[in-house]
């Protein structure tokens, strides 16, 4: 966890992009064919709920992070782009 | 019921058909009419009123009578079709006393009933040294709302994940969304179908409670239950091993007029690591079909499925 706060946003977007293929198992997928700003859920990378359960999971464990509620999970969860800022901002005032 | 985006057409179509059942079904003026039946003839003559109401369902309410056909044609396959229709009768009477015991408990006649728990010990010791809370699975068997009441001296938080119900008078005369106790609702009608709120609820240690038998529109699993195969949604088995929480099987079953045993002796854990979690939570799902199977043997009109979850209506 200490080393995510020397990370730059780049660094925690490609960090992310391969802690998701592997925590939901998107087997098919490679970092870079994700882009920075495709929308999550629904079109796009067509994550569902649970995916959000794993992704909720994977910002406890990695990050020490907690989503705080819907509203909160709405704005970040949108795309690889806001879910960095999050962990970036947040892990920076740890 | 969790859903994916492209299950909310679905989830709308069902929500649609709901309330156009629940809507013909329970008004104010008959909710009124039973209270004070209870009040003037305690819960006996209440019950009798029963067996004139449900035969009214049974002639003139097609589809209460389909909704309970699949079940019953499953639990009593060997059935000829007047003895079929006597079953749903008599599922009928059943799935009303357990609604006016829940009334009843709703007007404050909480020591009414004799509420037998077995398995707590148990449960009471899981969920003391585990901080990572646990999901209370229940089912559309007996009557879960007075199970829930057994649990209320665990002293843990417990949030239910259920709908608003459709019906206003069914709301207010059954207190349906308006819990006693350290309950709390999350809604499963918002984005990530609420799966925050559970993960948050979970992660400080407490309950959270799920259906784990009807899937409205939900992605499902395919198991054996009741000779054939039916499909049980598969979320609450994902969320629990994500946040490598225990599930907690919920039964209860009404044994005599004043008395209900509650079973909480089934503890699962849950494993999952890949993409098909369908396929990989089978052996846990399976698990608890096969418990439900049990008690729907032990207490056929128990069942208030209502659904025909052999059918893949994703």
């Amino acid at each position: 966890m200490e080393e995510v706060k020397e990370m730059n946003l780049a660094d925690i977007r490609k960090l992310l992009k391969e802690l998701l293929i592997e925590s939901l198992s998107l087997e098919d997928i490679q970092p870079d064919e994700i882009a920075d700003d495709e929308i999550l859920f629904g079109e796009g990378l067509g994550l569902d709920s649970l995916d959000a359960v794993e992704i909720v999971v994977l910002l406890q464990r990695n990050f020490g992070l907690e989503v705080k509620d819907m509203k909160q999970g709405k704005e970040i969860f949108y795309s690889i782009d806001t879910l960095a800022r999050y962990v970036y901002n947040n892990t920076r005032i740890k | 019921m969790l859903l994916a985006d492209d299950e909310k057409p679905d989830q709308q179509k069902d929500d649609a058909d709901k309330k156009t059942v629940s809507r013909k079904r329970g008004n104010r003026l008959g909710f009124w009419f039973f209270k004070m039946f209870i009040r003037v003839s305690g819960l006996y003559g209440a019950y009798g009123l029963l067996y004139f109401v449900s035969l009214y369902y049974l002639v003139f309410d097609k589809d209460a009578v389909s909704s309970a056909r699949s079940y019953i044609e499953k639990r009593f396959p060997e059935s000829g079709y007047f003895k079929k229709y006597f079953h749903i009768y008599k599922l009928f009477v059943s799935q009303g006393r357990q609604l006016i015991d829940r009334f009843s408990v709703v007007c404050s006649k909480k020591g009414a009933f004799d509420i037998r728990v077995n398995g707590y010990d148990g449960l009471a010791n899981v969920l003391n040294n585990s901080d990572r809370g646990a999901i209370l699975l229940t089912s559309h068997l007996g009557n879960w709302q007075i199970a829930l009441t057994a649990l209320n001296k665990l002293g843990k938080k417990v949030f239910l994940l259920m709908r608003k119900e459709d019906n206003e008078a069914v709301r207010d005369f059954l207190n349906v969304g308006y819990e006693e106790g350290d309950i709390n609702i999350i809604s499963p009608e918002q984005a990530f179908g609420g799966v925050i709120e559970i993960m948050n609820a979970l992660g400080k240690g407490h309950i959270v409670s799920i259906m784990g038998d009807r899937r409205y529109g939900a992605k499902a699993s395919k198991v054996k239950f009741l000779g054939d195969y039916a499909y049980f949604p598969f979320s609450a088995f994902a969320i629990a091993a994500s946040a490598q929480c225990p599930i907690v099987l919920l039964l209860s079953a009404k044994v005599s007029a004043y008395e209900y045993v509650v079973d909480v002796t089934n503890i699962l854990y849950p494993e999952c690591s890949g993409r098909k979690k369908d396929i990989e939570l089978i052996p846990w799902i399976q698990k608890y079909a096969s418990i439900l199977e049990d008690f729907v043997n032990m207490n056929p009109y128990q069942c208030f499925l209502f659904h025909d979850i052999w059918k893949d209506d994703k």
